[in-house]
């Protein structure tokens, strides 16, 4: 992330607005100006230095959001009694232009297999990333935002250093956002912003250090989000998907209302990072309760599963400040001041929606265990397949049939005259010799393979081909093999019928295709003497041909 | 308001039927049906019934508000004494708090109203320390609500008030119960801000007050000083605008002495209106039945609306579950239909029964032959109910109402209908049970001609089998066994062997399609719970409107 800063600072005289360029280069190379941050004495910080390394030491977790391998935390976080849509996912690190790609990539392929719905949430965030990735990345746009009556507009006017959006007792007040920006050149985002032009203004002039650091500041006053006025929230939630950072104000009476918690802050703790919660109207709370009552918001915030940003590590940064008095002002001031000048707050908060996105997307592409064939699945397709076509009755048949005719052929006159009388005696009759020396011919439109087998060992292979898959790959599974296994009765007919027909050893081998090896090297080599006796392919009216015995 | 008692009679009953209700199939608007019929059932419990049956019981009002509207702060003043504990920490109320007359002890120490609550309270003489009270409650255990129950000189007699928790806390069980309380009052108090007159939440359950015609008071608290005008009139002008411009109104000051420094109650002054207000619909007849009156009649009439959203929620269930175990009827009768088309072009004489067959009676035996005849029966049989699975498993994919019925997160194997192997052996048993008793009735054939012309009845079986099965392609079959054992022999074995046949199919697929439907039908789900709950309500209407 440093690698934006760096480059975004070196080129901005040459490339002005045209900054978003420098964000994607910068994204190729993340280990190269990691160690910049000593080139330009300004960011010192430790929490970026430790950042770079981190992104430095793992560059392949640039999200490959289909790895199943993916450690992340997951629907569990550190605080599992809590139901929240989107809990602790993992922090991936890498640089965005990589994850975005894989992400558009992964859409791209899934389109014509999942509903619309699932990935529309997925085609928002690469839709919203492209965008803000056009526009400026000199300029920071951060939203005031909370419930009604906590003081965003007095915050803002406080900021801003001259009165410009309406405070009063009238609630609700505000009621459409207001822009204020520090510099120039911010008109591409208030115009993604849907803010109107008359309502975008610029700071009081005051030459003061503390507007310096705020260069490159776009302030949103928002209107609030809990109020019983039509259409405040629906503003309010279509702006907040849009800005880089937000401020939470909240006020000692409001500020564990379930409306800002539940629908706001649970759902946005993966946007840490980016938030800032800050306690207003400490002036009306005597002496330390407004300690109680910052711990207790602490406490809360945790229960949401926001990090908090204590002892420099990454996480929100929370205050209590009076807007009223001026009271903590300043020290809003500069960490805002900070935090506007490391401009990483587009990055992160497009990397946070990413990760947002690929936790809610994993549980339709990831799989349980390990789908595919194995060879289990495989020998126990071709074993089905050999059952359907009978290859274990034929070559018993055949085995038997070559044994008697090599008793005939080869027995003494004696032997032969025995085994005679034996099968008389057994099958009783004339006509049964007739049977045993001419049998029936085979009407050749009859089905040789089992259809229904075939039907069985197809399903047995898709379902373990699809086993562990998430609903709609399984069934995509499913619909392959059944359109894979059109034409195989009449394929494997085919087979059988060649094989009996005894045209030769060519035959023979080709009807080992139909049963497994195994098999088929023991019988190859008894058909290849069963094909020499004459044909059984009779004409119909059954002319003996037997005695032709072929030499 | 004058109640009789088949009209108790009539109400009871309803309450009866609305607690039979059961939703088990999750679509898409039972929960919110569920969360119906359970405020439903509280109310009547918790109010409706008990002030029917007992009138003259005290005038319950709840205090009901948002997070930090300052709602302890006002049952403290009104009582005179810190009976709740109010703090700077939110939220504060955990345990709702009832505060009455000791005269009127009896009437709430008991489960009249608010039966699911546990009651506590402290024996009549202990010193009181507000803040270790809301301990008693924690410890009572999370999942049983419970209520504390005070009692104060001061209060006058026939009244009593309820501090209620947030109806907008983050604790979810605390908003639930805070739902359930204000459902339970006499006269509903809400109390707001400066700051959150607008929010959203409370003008929900404002909107809700006027719905069920209660009696409805409004206090609009922590006022500053300064603005206290400019607030009330814009605050008027909101409530004139949704239609309660005719709702008493109280405005209290912020006052420094209900902070934490002080002694927590506010001046008497300040809520002298309020109070003088409460007493009198407490004391004076005419007010309070006027208050009682509208409150239940209110409730009465609301009824007509939620119970056929209850009705029509239960008639979608039973129509989701026609629906679902109509796709299994259907599949299992497409299947069936193919099996016997099969059995006719005698699909089973293939693979292996062919072979065998082929080379009947030279290079196959009777045994290996009947053997593959039934194996490839118990195959085609197999084939056809896993055929009927994957069609029910497709359609039902697309039900959301099938979700009760796990099978589709495991492969056939782990399905919830019993593993492949379960079932394939269920069938194979059948079938082989169909063999035997041909075999018997091969036999019993064969005993019945003479000793030295009689057939092995082995052989006898082996071509009735290949004949029934092998349809068209088996003509030969049935000559022979005719040349064995005679033609009308052969038709009669026929003819059995064949019933017998058809009855083991019927068998085999009607008791699988029966073991499909057996989740369906052991949830229950019937057509009458509808009905009754419409007749209930019109019993009801009758009782109302008849003078």
């Amino acid at each position: 992330m440093t690698a934006v800063t760096d480059q975004d600072q070196d080129r901005d005289p040459a490339h002005g607005p045209g900054g978003g360029q420098g964000v994607e280069r910068a994204g190729t190379e993340p280990q190269a100006p990691a160690k910049g941050a000593g080139r330009d004495g300004r960011w010192d910080d430790g929490l970026i230095a430790r950042r770079a390394a981190t992104a430095s030491e793992e560059p392949d977790e640039a999200a490959d959001a289909e790895d199943p391998g993916d450690a992340g935390d997951g629907p569990d976080g550190p605080d599992g009694d809590i139901a929240t849509e989107v809990e602790a996912y993992e922090r991936s690190g890498g640089p965005l232009t990589p994850r975005l790609d894989s992400l558009r990539e992964l859409l791209g392929l899934s389109r014509a297999r999942l509903d619309r719905e699932t990935l529309a949430e997925a085609g928002r965030v690469l839709d919203e990333a492209a965008a803000r990735q056009r526009l400026s990345s000199r300029h920071t746009v951060v939203a005031i935002a909370g419930a009604t009556g906590s003081g965003k507009s007095t915050l803002f006017n406080s900021l801003a250093g001259a009165q410009i959006s309406d405070t009063g007792l009238r609630r609700p007040t505000t009621a459409s956002p207001i822009a204020c920006s520090w510099t120039d050149g911010a008109a591409g985002l208030l115009d993604r912003l849907a803010i109107p032009g008359r309502l975008r203004r610029r700071p009081q002039q005051g030459g003061s250090e503390a507007d310096a650091a705020l260069q490159g500041l776009v302030l949103i006053d928002l209107p609030d989000h809990d109020s019983a006025a039509p259409g405040h929230r629906e503003q309010v939630d279509r702006v907040l998907a849009l800005v880089d950072a937000v401020i939470w104000v909240v006020d000692p009476e409001k500020y564990a209302d379930a409306a800002l918690h539940e629908r706001y802050l649970r759902p946005l703790a993966g946007h840490a990072e980016v938030t800032f919660v800050v306690l207003n109207q400490i002036d009306r709370l005597p002496g330390e309760a407004a300690e109680l009552v910052l711990d207790d918001l602490r406490r809360l915030l945790d229960e949401d599963g926001m990090a908090l940003g204590e002892h420099g590590e990454p996480g929100a940064t929370v205050m209590s400040l009076s807007a009223l008095t001026g009271e903590g002002m300043p020290e809003l001031r500069e960490v805002l001041g900070r935090f506007v000048q490391e401009r990483t707050a587009a990055a992160r908060r497009l990397s946070a929606d990413v990760d947002a996105a690929a936790a809610r997307l994993r549980p339709v592409y990831v799989a349980d265990g390990r789908p595919g064939l194995g060879e289990r699945a495989r020998e126990d397709f071709t074993d089905r397949l050999a059952e359907a076509v009978g290859a274990a009755a034929s070559g018993q048949a055949a085995e038997r049939e070559w044994r008697r005719n090599a008793g005939r052929a080869c027995g003494t006159p004696w032997l032969r005259l025995w085994r005679w009388y034996e099968s008389t005696r057994q099958l009783g009759g004339l006509d049964r010799m007739a049977l045993a020396l001419a049998p029936a011919p085979a009407p050749p439109e009859e089905e040789i393979t089992a259809r229904q087998r075939v039907e069985q060992a197809v399903r047995a292979v898709a379902d373990a081909a699809s086993a562990g898959l998430p609903g709609p790959w399984a069934q995509a599974v499913r619909e392959a093999a059944v359109n894979g296994a059109r034409g195989l009765p009449e394929a494997l007919d085919e087979l059988a019928r060649n094989a009996s027909a005894g045209a030769g050893a060519g035959a023979a081998r080709r009807a080992a295709g139909a049963g497994t090896r195994t098999r088929a090297e023991v019988r190859a080599g008894v058909r290849r003497r069963a094909a020499g006796p004459p044909r059984r392919r009779v004409r119909p009216g059954g002319r003996r041909r037997y005695w032709c015995r072929r030499r | 308001m004058d109640v009789r008692p088949q009209l108790i009679d009539a109400l009871s009953a309803l309450r009866d039927r609305v607690a039979a209700v059961r939703l088990p199939l999750p679509l898409p608007g039972a929960e919110r049906a569920w969360q119906t019929r359970v405020e439903l059932l509280d109310q009547l419990d918790d109010y409706l019934l008990p002030r029917l049956k007992d009138p003259e019981a005290p005038l319950l009002a709840v205090v009901g508000g948002s997070t930090g509207a300052g709602k302890s702060t006002l049952v403290n003043s009104l009582v005179g004494c810190r009976v709740s504990q109010a703090g700077v920490l939110r939220p504060t109320t955990r345990t709702p708090v009832l505060v009455c007359h000791p005269d009127d002890h009896h009437w709430f120490a008991g489960v009249r109203v608010l039966p699911q609550l546990t009651r506590i309270w402290l024996p009549p003489g202990q010193a009181r320390d507000p803040d270790g009270l809301d301990d008693l409650g924690a410890a009572g255990g999370d999942e049983e609500s419970a209520l504390r129950v005070e009692t104060a000189v001061s209060l006058p007699r026939g009244l009593a008030l309820l501090d209620a928790p947030d109806i907008d806390s983050l604790v979810v069980h605390n908003r639930v119960l805070a739902a359930e309380l204000i459902c339970a009052a006499d006269i509903w108090v809400m109390v707001t801000t400066a700051s959150r007159y607008a929010d959203a939440v409370p003008w929900y359950l404002l909107r809700t007050a006027k719905e069920y015609d209660a009696s409805l008071v409004t206090v609009l608290d922590r006022v500053p000083h300064q603005v206290i005008a400019e607030v009330s009139r814009q605050y008027a002008a909101l409530l004139t605008r949704a239609g309660l411009g005719d709702v008493p109104r109280f405005t209290i000051p912020e006052l420094p002495e209900s902070a934490g420094g002080g002694s927590g109650l506010l001046p008497t002054t300040a809520v002298a209106p309020l109070r003088a207000w409460l007493t009198h619909r407490a004391q004076d007849p005419a007010a309070r039945q006027q208050s009682v009156g509208r409150t239940a009649s209110g409730v009465l009439r609301s009824l007509n609306v939620r119970l056929p959203e209850l009705a029509g929620a239960v008639a979608a269930q039973y129509a989701a579950a026609v629906r679902l175990s109509g796709v299994v009827e259907e599949a299992y009768r497409k299947e069936a239909a193919r099996v016997r088309r099969r059995l006719q072009s005698g699909a089973v004489l293939a693979g292996d029964a062919r072979t065998r067959w082929r080379g009947y009676p030279l290079d196959s035996s009777t045994g290996e032959l009947l053997d593959a005849l039934v194996e490839s029966l118990v195959a085609l049989l197999q084939c056809a109910v896993a055929a009927a699975d994957d069609e029910i498993r497709t359609t039902w994919r697309g039900e959301p109402a099938s979700g009760a019925f796990r099978f589709e997160d495991a492969g056939r194997e782990a399905g919830g209908w019993g593993p492949a192997e379960d079932i394939e052996g269920r069938i194979a048993v059948a079938v082989r049970r169909w063999r035997r008793v041909l075999e018997e009735l091969a036999d019993e054939e064969v005993r019945l001609l003479e000793k030295n012309a009689a057939p092995d009845a082995e052989t006898v079986a082996a071509l009735l089998a290949a004949a029934l099965l092998g349809g068209r392609r088996t003509r030969t079959a049935g000559e022979q066994l005719a040349e064995r054992i005679g033609v009308q022999g052969a038709l009669r074995l026929r003819d059995k062997g064949g019933a017998l046949l058809t009855a083991c199919l019927d068998q085999v697929m009607h008791g699988e399609r029966d073991r499909r439907l057996a989740p369906l039908d052991a949830l229950d789900v019937a057509p009458e719970p509808q009905a009754e709950l419409i007749a209930a309500l019109s019993v009801l209407q009758k009782e109302r409107v008849k003078p």
